[in-house]
């Protein structure tokens, strides 16, 4: 325990200090009209995974991983978004618990870090955090860091590690006080286009059946 | 007909109205989902080659000799994973005798300039990187003379190679000695 605070120590110093280099991307999409999420990349192991750069780890490594989370909804609708930590598959804990992971909000969003502890542990990330509200194409960047111990031993050769991250979103209708959302070209509102034309399709209806009622009654000789 | 007229327009502009109040109030909608992420650990892996000088690979079941003999025996090892490492052979002599000692009955022409002997091993002064095969650690082995007598006749010598690989991702060496790396197995 005491060498994986240590570790975990130097994983919060290297990150004050190091400038991260990227590899591939992770990526959390919140697809407003299907209403769900999409992850990427994936991997061979988990449709879901999003930690590419996190493979064939190797004693002493530490290895940087951005994740960007985008609200793909329409303009007319707002988004909070939070994310929570299930924890290490019941077979991942051994390995996982050798390791230690960190989460922060990119620099740019300046936020202090949401998570550092073993990587199988659930720690701040136990109840859910809220990532920000994002308005239609927003997105918030996470900066993930792993830490893998010099000591980490010949038995752990070869280990995969699962563990379970949920996002959660809210949907609220966009405010008059709100900041105007950028326009993404997908502004529509669909529902309120059809009532509006089923409406004046009726009236127009109505309207012709009424001119053709009144131009009868004229003909009509009275009795 | 004119207040027929009129119920009509108020229906049809309340069912507009409630339409567009549907609209405004569609909200507060939850989604979640699951990611379930992986992390996997690398390894370290290699290859002993033992090939004669014809190319061809050196008889798994031994060779005869006679004292004297130089036995043609290229031994060299191939980094067979994705991860450059540190290396060290280990050259273990035996006889199938508990009378006899084959300490003395080998020579072997060791490649000094590539290896270095160091507490009984000898290291590679380097890193051999991935898909990499290393200088042979020894090309001959010459069965001497002096120290094969006659009890040795019908015995089986035997000689064996044995090979440890470190990481040397993250683990600094002194003064350019590969034995210095952190992570050798204790014997």
């Amino acid at each position: 325990m005491k060498k994986l605070l240590t570790m975990l120590g130097a994983l919060a110093l290297a990150v004050s200090l190091a400038v991260p280099v990227f590899g591939a991307e992770g990526k959390v999409t919140y697809d407003g009209k299907a209403q769900q999420f999409i992850f990427e990349p994936g991997s061979t192991h988990s449709p879901t995974d999003l930690f590419p750069n996190f493979k064939g780890v190797m004693p002493g490594d530490v290895l940087t991983q951005k994740i960007t989370v985008k609200n793909n909804r329409a303009n007319d609708v707002k988004v909070k978004i939070y994310l929570r930590a299930l924890g290490a598959h019941e077979d991942s804990v051994d390995f996982l618990s050798k390791l230690g992971l960190m989460v922060k909000k990119s620099a740019d969003n300046k936020m202090e870090y949401m998570f550092l502890a073993a990587a199988n542990e659930t720690a701040q990330l136990t109840d859910w955090v809220c990532l920000g509200t994002l308005y239609s194409g927003g997105e918030v960047n996470l900066d993930v860091m792993l830490a893998v111990p010099a000591e980490l031993g010949n038995e752990f050769q070869n280990s995969i590690g699962y563990l379970d991250w949920e996002f959660m979103i809210e949907e609220f209708p966009v405010e008059d006080t709100d900041p105007k959302p950028p326009q993404t070209g997908d502004n529509s509102n669909p529902g309120l286009w059809i009532a509006l034309f089923v409406a004046s399709a009726s009236m127009i209806v109505i309207l012709l059946i009424w001119k053709k009622r009144d131009k009868e009654e004229e003909e009509t000789p009275l009795n | 007909m004119g207040k027929i007229k009129m119920k009509i327009s108020v229906i049809a502009l309340v069912a507009v109205l409630l339409t567009v109040m549907s609209q405004a109030t569609l909200a507060y909608y939850q989604t979640v989902g699951k990611a379930t992420n992986v992390v996997t650990s690398g390894n370290i892996q290699f290859m002993i080659h033992e090939k004669t000088d014809q190319g061809t690979e050196f008889p798994k079941e031994g060779v005869y000799i006679v004292p004297g003999d130089i036995v043609s025996k290229q031994v060299s090892i191939e980094n067979d994973c994705a991860h450059p490492f540190y290396l060290r052979v280990k050259i273990v002599y035996g006889v199938n005798s508990q009378e006899l000692s084959a300490e003395d009955c080998f020579k072997l022409n060791i490649n000094e300039e590539h290896w270095e002997l160091h507490d009984g091993w000898y290291y590679y002064k380097g890193i051999v990187s991935p898909g990499e095969t290393t200088p042979n650690v020894f090309s001959h082995v010459e069965m001497v003379g002096s120290k094969i007598d006659n009890s040795y006749i019908g015995k089986t010598l035997t000689l064996t190679v044995n090979a440890q690989a470190v990481q040397s991702e993250n683990n600094p060496i002194s003064n350019g000695n590969t034995y210095t790396a952190s992570g050798w197995p204790a014997e």
